[in-house]
């Protein structure tokens, strides 16, 4: 049974979302995989206290691949799971983002609620705008929604006008 | 591709079908094709050819003789592709029942020789009783007359009127003098009640005067009121008009229809209704329906399973095309393919606790037919199974994001109908409550017009005890259009 937390509605085990009020029950198997930004960012914050990371250096251990927020200089590691969604967490809406933007000043740069997704398989590293409504952008050339489109290293990705540079690890 | 020789493909049925089976694609052929019911030239040949499979087939010592003489079983090359995603990667042994969600996705698959859209048989049935005078009328008219001049060659076209009694404006045939036809629409005049078992008969009679298998026989019903004590003698011809392939597809103008009925009516043979807010609207609409009947690929994907005990099917819905609720009957009217949009049918499973005592669910096992008017002999139907392991523990993996996207569109949908459900049943205090997490999700993803309006209805339910009749059909179909717009 997974017990809602915006109404407290019993929803049967399995469910994704409240059959009463309409929020997205974020079951264990949805938080546990999200990241965390709020912890990156203090962990990057003590490492600023020394030294910004090397923007070129190997991303964090066991990432395919890490995320460059270029404003920020901050950098999201991505591990576990082989698809992430981007986008920002707004209130009351059911779609929650494997990673969500929204620290990074995601709203006032127009990236969207599900803005775009960054999958890996066997060997390729592909990006695809999920239909948003600034567009995404690699290398300042605008992607056509729900096409793929291939990702190297020190590429970057524009959602909206939130300039993320991706760091591949290399094999 | 297909050898017309081959009694399996003849019958459309699997080489290792059971007689059982073979006995009922014969019967259902019979029913289909038999000479007294049937007029489209070239049939009862194809009878005659089904008999004879079927004499073979049906005794056991003939059909062994038969499969001798066959080459060996290649896998055919189905012309389709099937799907199926799960929302989680296995079930858990627990004393609650537990969702499990299905995403079903048939594809066209690409080949070389593209397989054309069949010609059409298609029958428009008009109202034209009082309310749609004026206006509505010439708009509708207008409607009509362009459908016309987008008409192929080789389409069959017809048209009947109907008030409290049907009039057959322009018999089925070959559009050849569309200016006499024109003038022909032009002098319908609005008069009388609504009484649509008259026009839904004598349309469906001239769609049966030239169906044909390899052609796309369809009914399309427009209406802006409501009928009064025949629903359930037309949903019955819809029933019959299944069996013979015929679909149908009702448009409602204005706020004074029946959506629930006329969803019904179309859902029997898996197609939708679809709302006209404004009469200015009928002409793209109408215009839109019939482009979509020239894209069509596979006229209807049906499911015939053997539903298990204990993994009901809660609820099932198609998100493409023609997006609506499904009816859960067996088999199941899946609905059609177009060219360029795939089917996708989203499924929810309640499975109950003493299901579990096996490693391997089998929540549902049955055939998919695909009828693709196109093809001059049956698809052999295609075995689906749903399943799941059965473990101690959940698994980690998250729900694909394709389900996840479905589901939260589709989840206000579902506030839309429950709260009808609540307002029908007298919970006025639940219906507002569910109206207020829908507008406030709608709100928050941008739909500000679509809350606005389930805001407006909140009040109404809280004042009036019930919808205004256009609220209502705004809020259904404007959260369904929601979910066929892909993206945020």
């Amino acid at each position: 049974m997974i017990v809602c937390t915006n109404c407290q509605h019993k929803n049967p085990d399995g469910s994704i979302f409240c059959s009463e009020c309409g929020a997205q029950l974020t079951g264990s198997d949805l938080t546990t995989q999200n990241i965390r930004t709020d912890q990156v960012r203090e962990i990057l914050r003590d490492d600023a206290r020394g030294a910004r990371p090397p923007v070129e250096a190997a991303p964090t251990v066991n990432a395919w691949a890490s995320l460059h927020l270029m404003e920020s200089g901050q950098i999201l590691p991505l591990t576990d799971r082989n698809e992430f969604t981007l986008g920002r967490v707004s209130e009351g809406q059911p779609i929650m983002p494997d990673l969500d933007l929204t620290p990074y000043q995601a709203y006032a740069n127009g990236v969207s609620r599900l803005h775009a997704v960054v999958k890996r398989d066997s060997k390729r590293i592909v990006i695809m705008d999920l239909g948003s409504s600034n567009g995404t952008y690699v290398n300042g050339k605008r992607l056509t929604a729900n096409v793929e489109r291939l990702l190297s290293h020190g590429d970057v990705i524009a959602l909206g006008k939130l300039k993320i540079q991706i760091l591949v690890k290399s094999p | 591709m297909s050898n017309a020789r081959d009694y399996y493909a003849l019958l459309g049925v699997l080489r290792d079908a059971s007689q059982e089976e073979i006995k009922r694609a014969y019967y259902e052929a019979a029913r289909r094709l038999h000479p007294d019911t049937n007029r489209a030239p070239g049939e009862t040949e194809f009878f005659l050819d089904i008999q004879k499979a079927y004499e073979v087939l049906s005794n056991p010592k003939r059909r062994a003789e038969y499969d001798q003489t066959l080459p060996k079983a290649d896998t055919p090359s189905l012309p389709v592709n099937v799907q199926v995603q799960y929302s989680r990667p296995n079930l858990v042994r627990m004393n609650e029942p537990q969702l499990v969600y299905v995403q079903l996705d048939v594809r066209p698959r690409q080949q070389t020789d593209k397989i054309p859209a069949p010609p059409l048989n298609v029958c428009l049935v008009l109202d034209r009783s009082t309310s749609m005078k004026d206006a509505k009328m010439d708009l509708l008219k207008a409607a009509a007359i362009q459908v016309l001049k987008s008409l192929r060659p080789e389409d069959i076209f017809s048209v009947v009127t109907f008030s409290d009694r049907a009039d057959v404006v322009i018999p089925a045939s070959y559009q050849v003098d569309t200016k006499r036809i024109e003038s022909q629409i032009r002098m319908i005049q609005p008069s009388g009640a609504t009484e649509l078992y008259q026009g839904l008969e004598a349309g469906l009679e001239q769609v049966r005067r030239s169906r044909d298998p390899s052609r796309l026989n369809h009914l399309i019903l427009l209406t802006d009121g409501h009928t009064y004590g025949d629903e359930q003698a037309c949903l019955n011809l819809a029933a019959e008009a299944a069996v013979q392939q015929i679909g149908i597809s009702g448009m409602g103008i204005g706020a004074d229809w029946n959506d629930t009925f006329l969803d019904e009516l179309a859902g029997r043979t898996g197609n939708t209704s679809q709302y006209i807010a404004r009469p200015q609207d009928i002409q793209r609409i109408l215009s839109e329906k019939f482009n979509e009947l020239t894209r069509v690929f596979s006229e209807e994907v049906t499911l015939d399973y053997t539903p298990t005990a204990g993994a009901d099917a809660a609820y099932a819905f198609r998100l493409q095309p023609e997006t609506g609720p499904l009816k859960i009957e067996n088999p199941l009217r899946l609905g059609p393919i177009l060219q360029d949009t795939h089917l996708s049918i989203l499924f929810e499973f309640l499975v109950q606790p003493a299901a579990l005592n096996t490693d391997l669910l089998r929540i549902l096992e049955g055939h998919l037919k695909v009828a693709i008017a196109a093809r001059p002999t049956p698809l052999p139907p295609m075995r689906l199974q749903f399943s799941r392991d059965v473990g101690a523990e959940a698994g980690t993996d998250p729900p694909p994001i394709t389900i996840i996207q479905a589901l939260s569109r589709l989840t206000l949908y579902r506030m839309q109908e429950r709260a009808r459900n609540e307002v029908q049943s007298g919970n006025y205090e639940g219906a507002t409550r569910s109206l207020k997490n829908l507008a406030s999700h709608l709100l928050a993803q941008g739909h500000q017009g679509l809350a606005h309006t389930v805001m407006l209805e909140m009040e109404n339910v809280q004042r009036q005890q019930a919808f205004s009749s256009s609220g209502e059909k705004d809020i259904k179909y404007g959260t369904r259009a929601l979910i066929m717009t892909e993206g945020m």
